[in-house]
């Protein structure tokens, strides 16, 4: 235990006197090394001791009597001295008690307490010799309930929030199919030996990289934030892990260390709590991207189940085919209409030519010479076919052909007489 | 490539694939990287079982991975 060095800073109220019993006095008297030995021992004016000899003598006998105790009292005129040392009172309705609690050890205690607030000290009754003034030098400090422990976490929760690093929109999505995990934890705690089982049991292709820390104990914030930023600096795997097994409050508390949940929220890499039991949410799960209330749960969340793993990929396998079929399925489809498409626009060029056809043959059948037989006409021709159109043509005697609407009639001319109207130009059609 | 990464792109092809609109050379191209990425992506799948390794760095600021037994 530290011991006080004349630097300390008394405490600051006015000293009560001690009053020391004589026989006490006299069996301690020879110990101090200011008055020479047996020079006094207070017993008449003559031999009356120094100022000195009185405190020291009285601290010998206070230190020597009480054993280190729990004392119980509401906190009063606390002070925190610059170089870390904690001042302060503790009472109750009728007696008060001065306090002093060492720099090394008021570390330890989460947050310093306020006045007013129920704690219990665990100290060591003692007297300042300079002052001549008894308190009790405090080793350990509790706040009944939470307490400290409470308020140092809502000081850092509030400090957290008030930057940002709580905010639910910076938590990155964790790895689904890890390569190699990181597990930031004690190389030799049950936390380690829970998420390799579990790996191994879920996803034995996934490497375990372990970053080892002391998780409890003086020392431990600093080794966790040194390893944390370690595996941030090297990059090389998908995910952190940082936890640690169940614990009592005070070994589960370094994950309320506002240190390491910075570094926690500052790691490049997402990163997973796994600290402790259910049903405490530490500063380091509020940070990380993702909570697991376990390290077995962590390893569970950061590992998918290699078989369902497998699966998954051979379900993509035949979605893969099928919606290629599908692909070719469609373009077969779409070759088949063309196909069609293209026929039927054949049939409609060549329907739309008869068609055109239809309407010529019927002109030109409204312009045949054979047309105007229908009309009661007939019409002269030789055996050839051809037309007679000239009365010159016509040789008496000789045979020729009348073509009628319906059908034809051999005939003979009798004799023809040259129209004289016409007989200048016999030939002229 | 990760496993990851070729899963996300299978699925990102057979997307692809399932739309109306790509055009049937592209679509043979794509399934012909699926197929790829299957292949690599079932090797990730089948490593040796996986060691444990502890993370160690050195004084240059370089890191190596040694051997771990817990």
């Amino acid at each position: 235990m530290t011991k006080p060095s004349p630097r300390r800073a008394a405490p600051p109220d006015a000293p009560d006197l001690f009053d020391a019993p004589g026989a006490p006095l006299r069996r301690h008297a020879a110990r101090t090394r200011e008055d020479p030995p047996n020079v006094g021992d207070g017993g008449s004016p003559e031999r009356a001791i120094s100022v000195s000899t009185l405190t020291r003598t009285a601290k010998d006998i206070v230190e020597g009597a009480f054993p280190p105790l729990w004392v119980r009292g509401e906190v009063a005129n606390f002070s925190k001295h610059r170089n870390g040392h904690w001042y302060f009172s503790l009472r109750d309705a009728s007696a008060r008690v001065r306090c002093v609690m060492w720099a090394d050890d008021a570390r330890r205690v989460p947050a310093p307490p306020d006045d007013g607030m129920q704690v219990s000290a665990l100290g060591r009754m003692s007297v300042y010799p300079a002052h001549g003034e008894m308190h009790l030098i405090v080793m350990a400090l509790e706040a009944s309930g939470d307490g400290l422990w409470r308020k140092a976490l809502d000081q850092s929760i509030k400090r957290l929030t008030a930057e940002g690093l709580l905010d639910p929109k910076r938590k990155r999505r964790v790895c689904a199919h890890p390569r190699r995990i990181a597990v930031v934890t004690s190389p030799d705690g049950a936390a380690l030996r829970d998420i390799i089982a579990v790996v191994k049991r879920r996803c034995p292709i996934v490497e375990i990289i372990v970053v080892p820390a002391r998780v409890q104990g003086d020392g431990a914030a600093r080794e966790l934030v040194s390893a944390i930023r370690r595996v941030s600096r090297w990059r090389d795997v998908d995910t952190v892990i940082v936890g640690r097994g169940g614990g009592s409050r005070e070994d589960l508390w370094v994950f309320n260390d506002e240190r390491v949940a910075r570094a926690l929220a500052a790691c490049a890499i997402p990163t997973i709590s796994a600290v402790g039991h259910e049903v405490d949410v530490s500063l380091c799960d509020l940070v990380a991207d993702l909570r697991a209330a376990t390290p077995s749960a962590a390893a569970e969340a950061a590992v998918p189940v290699l078989a369902e793993v497998r699966a998954r990929l051979a379900t993509r396998a035949v979605d893969l085919r099928v919606t290629l079929e599908r692909r070719a399925l469609r373009a077969r489809r779409q070759f088949e209409e063309t196909a069609h498409d293209m026929r039927d626009a054949l049939e409609r060029l060549t329907a739309r030519r008869r068609a055109r056809l239809d309407i010529a043959a019927g002109r030109l059948d409204a312009l045949s010479p054979l047309a105007t037989l229908g009309r009661g006409y007939a019409l002269a021709t030789d055996d050839n076919g051809h037309a007679l159109t000239n009365a010159a043509q016509f040789v008496p005697g000789h045979a020729f052909r009348l073509r009628l609407r319906d059908g034809s009639v051999r005939a003979r001319t009798e004799s023809a007489a040259v129209d004289p109207a016409s007989e200048r130009r016999p030939t002229e059609r | 490539m990760s496993y990851e990464e070729d899963l996300s792109r299978i699925e990102a092809i057979v997307a692809e694939l399932g739309r109306d609109d790509v055009a049937l050379d592209r679509a043979l191209a794509l399934f012909e990287e699926g197929v790829e990425r299957l292949r690599s992506a079932s090797k990730a799948l089948e490593r040796a079982e996986a060691r444990v390794r502890v993370l160690i760095e050195r004084a240059d600021g370089t890191f190596e991975l040694g051997h771990f037994d817990g």
